[in-house]
């Protein structure tokens, strides 16, 4: 039996191109989220750092420079790589060490630098998180395997370049909304259609953009939550799950096997099941993974997401609003931030700061995080603690 | 057929025999179970000794990818595609470098792809069948 976990305070920086060094990026995350916790460094126990290229704004080892830069040198942290997932995989394991037990209070953060590298050099470092031998190697990048995914959906489903396209429209609607977001215009059906062809079927409007930023969060006991007298929320389902780490050793590329074993776990955790879910974050890299990921996490039949999508199910006002936060697409995507993000998000939306992206009487929400195609997920399930 | 005991290596056998036009598997000495060579554990049954099976590099494409935007290192590859191939008669897929294909009408999801080499540069080498 594990103990309950809370998440009692939550900041991000905003996303895109920044001009900070990695560890001020890190830092100014990690002060809102205190501040808004209501707490000082010295309750935080233990640091969880997300983060996969910290090399390119040459600092690694980056959990001591950020507990020592709180002024709590003293404090132990890690750092945790899991490609575009180590924001959520790493929040697990600062749940987990909660939840056993072993503390009380701990920042959870996630933060990534990459922009500075220039586009050419980022899509090459991104394709280090691919089973680079059979992909990379071979001269897939990023785009280009979540377009091999498009693909095989498109083939099997029979969906078309213009139902991604709505994924791209919808989710630049709801970041518009988001003043933290990278991309903040919005964007016709036909704008996604004419952008410039990156890997077909994929256009430069189906994939996020490369963003700097930093989320973090505050997580503790039930206990410690309810003595601080602050707004918290609950984390009643957590699971982890992992996929053949290459494309090709996928018998069903329309599929990622590790956020359907995540969601299984975490539903099961939860005690509820995908219809009492109220609103969900999810991993939109690509357009064409909100499709997929929707269908992975129960929200939609196996080749109906892409119709709902089209008939604004996944709208703010539809039945499952996805992404409300503007997803990766339009909020950004900071890779070891974007996990944590998620989870910022709903922490705003639960406790009042979300403004007029509002998802109006949620109360249970979840998050989905992936890294690579899928290799490793993560989701979350949080539920509003009303206080009243 | 030898029985091997696979080590942490470079991927030297599997380029060496595509190379030679071929896919370099290993069937687990175990339960039979076939999978690509650099794998060092049975996926099935866990078992660490196979059997060197070397499959002819040809198969049909499951789903594939034209680089329009080529990565670093492929700048100079012309119009490519990089395919996932299941290699016919087994179960086995694999993905590989084909260049020259320009739009989606060229390459049929189900098209016959076959190795034609290892390149240093670019990877797995494929042509049309």
């Amino acid at each position: 039996m594990t103990n309950k976990v809370c998440v009692l305070g939550a900041g991000s920086t905003k996303y895109g191109k920044l001009n900070e060094s990695i560890i001020e990026i890190a830092l100014g995350a990690a002060k809102d989220a205190i501040e808004s916790a209501g707490i000082t460094p010295k309750e935080i126990q233990a640091g969880y750092i997300s983060n996969v290229f910290g090399v390119a704004d040459k600092q690694v080892h980056m959990a001591p420079v950020i507990m020592s830069n709180l002024g709590i040198s003293h404090v132990p942290g890690l750092t945790i790589e899991s490609a575009c997932g180590s924001g959520s995989v790493m929040f697990r394991e600062a749940y987990a060490n909660v939840a056993a037990g072993f503390y009380d209070c701990v920042l959870a953060l996630g933060v990534e630098k990459v922009t500075h590298t220039g586009t050419a050099h980022s899509t090459t470092l991104f394709s280090y998180c691919s089973d680079f031998f059979y992909e990379g190697g071979n001269g897939a990048s990023f785009p280009g395997l979540f377009a091999s995914m498009a693909r095989a959906y498109m083939t099997t489903h029979k969906a078309t370049e213009e139902d991604l396209a709505h994924v791209a429209v919808k989710n630049h609607d709801n970041g518009i909304l988001n003043p933290k977001a990278h991309v903040r215009k919005k964007i016709t059906v036909d704008d996604v259609l004419k952008s410039p062809v990156v890997a077909s079927p994929l256009k430069l409007l189906d994939c996020c953009p490369f963003s700097d930023g930093a989320s973090a969060v505050i997580l503790c006991s039930e206990d410690f939550a309810r003595k601080s007298g602050k707004p918290y929320m609950e984390i009643i389902g957590s699971g982890r799950g992992a996929s053949p780490a290459a494309v090709q050793a996928r018998e069903d590329i329309t599929t990622i096997p590790s956020t359907v074993a995540a969601a299984r776990q975490a539903y099961k955790m939860a005690g509820i099941t995908s219809k009492d879910i109220d609103f969900a974050e999810v991993h939109d890299c690509f357009t064409i993974a909100e499709i997929i990921d929707i269908e992975d996490l129960g929200f939609f039949p196996k080749g109906k997401a892409a119709h709902a999508v089209r008939d604004g199910a996944t709208r703010l006002t539809g039945e499952i609003p996805v992404n409300p936060s503007g997803g990766l697409k339009s909020k950004g995507h900071p890779i070891g931030a974007t996990g944590v993000g998620q989870v910022v998000e709903v922490f705003d939306q639960f406790t009042g700061k979300a403004g007029e992206r509002t998802v109006k009487n949620a109360e249970i929400a979840l998050t989905h995080n992936f890294g690579a195609t899928g290799a490793s997920a993560a989701v979350h399930i949080f539920k509003k603690v009303d206080r009243r | 057929m030898t029985v091997v005991e696979v080590k942490h290596g470079t991927h030297e056998r599997f380029i060496e025999a595509a190379s030679r036009k071929k896919i370099l598997a290993h069937k687990c000495s175990k339960c039979g179970h076939l999978m690509l060579e650099t794998v060092m554990f049975c996926e099935k049954c866990s078992a660490g000794k196979f059997e060197d099976v070397e499959l002819e590099g040809a198969g049909t494409v499951v789903t594939y990818t034209i680089q329009a935007v080529a990565p670093e290192g492929f700048e100079d590859a012309g119009s490519y595609a990089w395919v996932v191939f299941k290699v016919n008669n087994t179960s086995v897929r694999a993905s590989g470098f084909l260049p020259g294909v320009k739009t989606p009408a060229e390459l049929p999801v189900g098209a016959a792809v076959r190795v034609k080499g290892f390149d240093a540069k670019h990877g797995l080498l494929l042509e049309k069948a």
